[in-house]
């Protein structure tokens, strides 16, 4: 439980303000702002510790391994210094406190969020099943606008303040950086075509799925964007991508409007960005907001988990189509589930998106 | 000589392009040298790249290679930047 508010204002810290806005508060002068802000930067404790052991309780067999691992992150941090060598000048370490940069910090948080919804929901210990240290690096080369994982670790640059923010300001961009490494412990998705499409969609739907999971957000309640507070004030858009309606997620002068199909009817044929990896990604993305919010609830929950069964279930081929992926959906709902609401909903989210599940 | 830089992939999936002529510049000696090392640098073939990680092809002339974040070399990464104006 949260600790009774003393003011007005405690609550919405818990639930809605930003990280980023966070970050500003806790740095505050007014420890009115500041120290609400920085407690639940630091993410309570007893709140965690409780969805570990309701989730346990309710995850049979899935924590239980031959060998201990280890329930807790070991995450460290690193500062390019606005250089590309990787990893750069370590700056932060598990447990330590937190240090004066926010983007440091906010990479901490996000890492953490990440091994808490995959240990906590999924009974997995980091991303590779054994507890593996996570690594990542901040301020990578000058105004450099992007984020990626490059096999070992996350690199996340600070953007030119022209286009983008610091990539580090949306947990979900954290959280899909994280899963690209999921991903390649698990089914190894071929980073091309359909199956580079699935690798990209995995990532948002549990970028987004953390970010949910971080401020106690029901499907319905979750804005299922990537990427939301990182375009800069200038451009005209919300964020990256839209989960619940690709296509319109930005529509600017300069970055151009979201080229992302939200069915098959508009998939698109290109042999750039890997044969559109990060453009026909809305389509399983779509299905898979569809199904969430179909289910009602918690999306990590049962949505999350039927797509965590598939991606780890060791069926999924590494040059899976959106069909083969959406068959072994429907296979793991009825697993999981049974014949019922699930599977159910699982073909019908498929089905308005246009990809086949027989 | 017209150096051309395109720019694909990325996290946010969005394009870029950029591309400098030289003839008549008064730096074209520096430009062409920068442009040959990273054509130099850039031969056998199209690299694994990473994901999310930016693509790049660079075409100098007649002559195009392939590189990808983050295993530039020195040349490219300093070429890109100049062309794209932006971080690589």
């Amino acid at each position: 439980m949260q600790p009774r508010p003393k003011n007005g204002l405690q609550p919405v810290f818990c639930t809605i303000v930003p990280p980023h806005v966070l970050d500003k508060l806790s740095q505050a002068d007014d420890p009115r702002l500041a120290d609400p802000a920085r407690r639940t930067l630091e993410a309570d404790g007893a709140r965690r510790h409780h969805r570990r052991v309701t989730a346990l309780a309710r995850t049979p067999g899935a924590a239980r391994t031959s060998a201990p691992v280890p329930a807790k992150p070991h995450r460290t941090l690193y500062d390019c210094r606005h250089g590309t060598d990787l990893p750069g000048v370590k700056v932060r370490d598990e447990g330590d406190e937190a240090t004066q940069d926010a983007s440091v910090n906010r990479a901490y948080a996000g890492l953490g969020a990440t091994f808490d919804l995959l240990l906590t929901e999924y009974g997995r210990s980091s991303i590779d099943g054994k507890g593996l240290p996570l690594i990542g690096s901040v301020h990578y080369d000058e105004k450099y606008n992007n984020a990626f994982f490059d096999g070992e670790q996350m690199v996340f640059g600070d953007g030119d303040g022209e286009i983008f923010l610091d990539f580090t300001v949306a947990i979900d961009v954290i959280a899909h950086e994280l899963a690209h490494g999921l991903t390649q412990y698990t089914a190894n998705l071929a980073y091309e075509g359909q199956s580079g499409a699935l690798n990209e969609s995995v990532s948002d739907v549990f970028g987004s799925l953390v970010k949910q999971y971080s401020l106690g957000q029901s499907a319905d309640q979750g804005d299922w964007l990537i990427g939301a507070g990182l375009l800069a004030p200038r451009v005209s858009g919300v964020a990256l991508r839209s989960m619940k309606a690709p296509g319109t997620a930005y529509d600017d002068d300069v970055l151009g409007k979201d080229p992302q199909p939200a069915s098959m009817d508009d998939y698109v044929e290109t042999d750039e960005d890997n044969g559109g990896v990060h453009i026909n990604s809305g389509i399983p993305n779509r299905a898979f907001y569809l199904l969430a919010t179909a289910l009602g609830g918690n999306a990590w929950e049962r949505a999350g988990q039927i797509w965590f069964d598939v991606l780890t279930g060791g069926e999924l081929a590494q040059d899976a189509s959106f069909t083969d992926f959406a068959k072994l959906t429907v296979a793991a709902a009825r697993h999981r589930f049974g014949e019922g609401d699930e599977a159910e909903a699982v073909l019908k989210a498929w089905s308005e998106v246009g990809v086949p599940t027989r | 000589m017209r150096i051309q830089v395109s720019r694909t992939g990325g996290f946010a999936g969005i394009a870029r392009h950029g591309e400098v002529e030289t003839a008549g510049r008064p730096d074209a000696a520096d430009w062409e040298a920068l442009a040959e090392a990273a054509v130099a640098g850039g031969r056998g073939g199209p690299p694994a790249g990473v994901p999310d990680g930016f693509r790049y092809r660079i075409t100098v002339g007649d002559l195009a290679v392939d590189c990808a974040d983050p295993r530039l070399t020195e040349a490219q990464r300093t070429l890109i930047s100049r062309v794209l104006k932006e971080g690589a």
